[in-house]
């Protein structure tokens, strides 16, 4: 197989560990991605489940000299980044890793971003004191090439901060990461009533919002896996979560159908909801689609890897 | 270094701290703080001053380096940031002025200022939908008259002493302004202004509008139809004494420009009674509610 992805951390916001979540998991998004048969190592995220990954490459990895690999942050919000200090790696001597992510404003580093979480007043350990040789690189929309016949595209998504998606194309097949991530609209659609109403400006933006998504869709269009962002129900979403970043699960299956996405993994699950409940959402789910699309969809879930 | 260059240098290292205007300082803080506050207030507040305007064009063209169309629409801008990342901007902005020095536009009014770019951007938008351009670019014309004049401000804020004296030059000589800042600083504020358009990557058709607008004759570009249009509306914000920007014996509209632009002086008075209504509009929204 090509691309392996196994998930460390499934779960949006806050690790939420506990009887309720025992199937699924608890620990915020990290995702181990292994390559070919050389089995290269890439990371994506840094949450609370980067910590459990560690341990695993200190058993794998290391037995075959010190470790070189790159981790591709989607976004600093700390969820995405909590884990970091306690990702071992980093107090090894000669491990090299490059650390890439989006940044906001161009004032803000990545390296005080995400390294700026060891410091005495957080952590018993200061960013200085480490032996891993850590570069950071802040990273926009690109392409890069990656070495190996491995090539990165990435792509702004929507989110209260810059957020990158990433796809890695790797002997013909294609992953991509689609969260934190909600879908594009358009915010100056009020009323007529409304005194902030403008003509203008809601046909700009209905425009706006179209593009970007169809730019979204474009990305992740044919890819073999796709984990999107799936934190809310439609009925949720609707109600009180507009504007908080994430999608629901009905945007992520039509616009993983409509892209002709081969599977689906939903991701980046809400931390109140428990095993059952989201087993229940998932069923229902299914059900609805069921005849209705080639798609295969899974819920992501801590320890499993999929292969493509 | 000789004194052009140091001056120079003075504005280069002042274009990265450079405040928004006083006036927006309040309700950029109100709306900042604000959870429902609109995205409409938003996008109003960012098109009534110029260097909130450039900012966040900046940071979306930046941002999205590498796509092949300059981004010009604020709408646009705020859906593809999020509301948050432009509101966070906006407060930024707004608090670098509140810590930089009160003697802020010792020459020039800081209102008269406001009025003078907010009207330039107005009426160049008007005279675009009286030409009947594309809606689509209509939103360009609008943010080059905005921003025409952006360049006086480092020279205000950062060379307050000499740029007194640019200004009573003006009124001793009867000369255009940009002639008395060559004469005391050795700089112009359209050089000025090409030097911050081109920091914030805002693209060739405005880097030539900042920098040709009182040499359109010169002008040996493509963004001739802007150009033309931003300098027109200039004379009309000089001609009609609305707002002002320093410039009290500026240099005629030559004839050619409105032969080329299909335009008559007639259409003047049309824009003057729609751009004073933007601009009371425009006062009442920036007067902050609990104040």
């Amino acid at each position: 197989m090509a691309i392996r992805v196994t998930f460390w951390g499934v779960r949006g916001s806050i690790p939420t560990p506990g009887p309720t979540t025992v199937k699924y998991g608890g620990n915020t998004a990290c995702l181990e991605l292994r390559f070919g048969d050389e089995d290269r190592l890439i990371i994506i995220d840094a949450g609370s489940g980067i910590r459990e990954l560690a341990g695993e490459i200190l058993k794998k990895d290391l037995k075959k000299g010190p470790l070189t690999t790159k981790i591709f942050l989607t976004h600093t919000h700390w969820d995405h980044i909590m884990g970091f200090p306690f990702f071992t790696p980093i107090y090894i001597k000669n491990t090299r890793l490059d650390v890439f992510g989006p940044v906001s404003f161009e004032e803000d580093s990545l390296d005080s971003v995400v390294g700026g979480q060891l410091q005495y007043k957080y952590f018993p350990v200061n960013m200085g004191q480490l032996e891993a040789t850590i570069h950071y690189e802040r990273l926009k929309e690109t392409e890069m090439d990656l070495g190996g016949g491995l090539k990165l595209t990435t792509k702004y998504l929507n989110h209260p901060i810059t957020v990158l998606g990433y796809k890695f194309e790797y002997q013909g097949k294609v992953f991509c990461t689609v969260y934190d991530h909600e879908p594009f609209s358009n915010i100056f659609d009020v009323s007529k009533d409304d005194p902030s109403y403008d003509e203008e400006a809601v046909r700009e933006g209905a425009l706006a919002a179209a593009e970007e998504n169809k730019k979204v869709e474009d990305f992740f269009a044919g890819a073999d896996l796709l984990v999107h962002d799936t934190q809310y129900t439609e009925k949720e979403y609707k109600k009180d979560k507009k504007g908080w970043g994430h999608s629901s699960f009905q945007w992520a299956v039509k616009s993983a159908h409509r892209a002709r996405v081969k599977h689906l993994v939903l991701f980046h699950h809400e931390p109140m909801r428990s095993d059952e409940e989201l087993e229940a959402l998932y069923c229902s789910l299914v059900k609805q689609i069921k005849d209705k699309t080639s798609l295969t969809v899974s819920l992501a879930q801590e320890g499993v890897t999929i292969e493509v | 270094m000789n004194d052009k260059a140091r001056t120079i240098a003075v504005i280069k290292s002042y274009i990265s701290k450079m405040p928004s205007l006083p006036i927006a300082w309040s309700k950029i803080q109100e709306i900042s703080k604000n959870p429902k506050a609109t995205p409409a207030d938003l996008n109003q507040v960012i098109s009534l001053d110029p260097v909130l305007m450039g900012r966040v064009m900046k940071l979306i063209n930046s941002a999205y380096y590498g796509l092949n169309n300059q981004i010009t629409s604020l709408v646009r801008a705020i859906i593809m940031l999020g509301v948050n990342t432009v509101k966070n901007l906006a407060l930024s902005t707004a608090v670098l002025g509140g810590l930089s020095s009160k003697n802020n536009f010792q020459a020039l009014n800081n209102d008269g200022f406001w009025r003078h770019s907010l009207c330039v951007g107005v009426a160049a938008k008007l005279i675009a939908i009286k030409r009947k351009k594309d809606p689509k670019q209509l939103e360009e014309y609008f943010v080059s008259g905005l921003l025409h004049d952006i360049g006086k401000i480092p020279l205000n804020n950062k060379l307050s002493t000499e740029y007194v004296q640019a200004l009573s030059l003006t009124d001793k000589e009867h000369l255009p302004l940009y002639i008395t800042e060559e004469r005391t600083m050795e700089v112009n504020h359209c050089e000025v202004g090409r030097l911050i358009v081109s920091n914030w990557n805002l693209g060739a058709a405005m880097e030539d509008v900042v920098f040709f607008h009182h040499f359109i004759d010169q002008y040996p570009g493509d963004n001739r139809d802007v150009l033309l249009t931003v300098a027109a509306a200039n004379y009309f914000a000089n001609a009609y004494q609305i707002g002002f920007s320093g410039d009290r014996y500026p240099e005629p509209l030559a004839p050619a420009v409105f032969e080329e632009l299909k335009i008559t002086r007639d259409d003047f008075d049309e824009v003057e009674s729609k751009v004073n209504g933007e601009i009371e509009k425009a006062k009442i929204f920036l007067q902050v509610a609990h104040q």
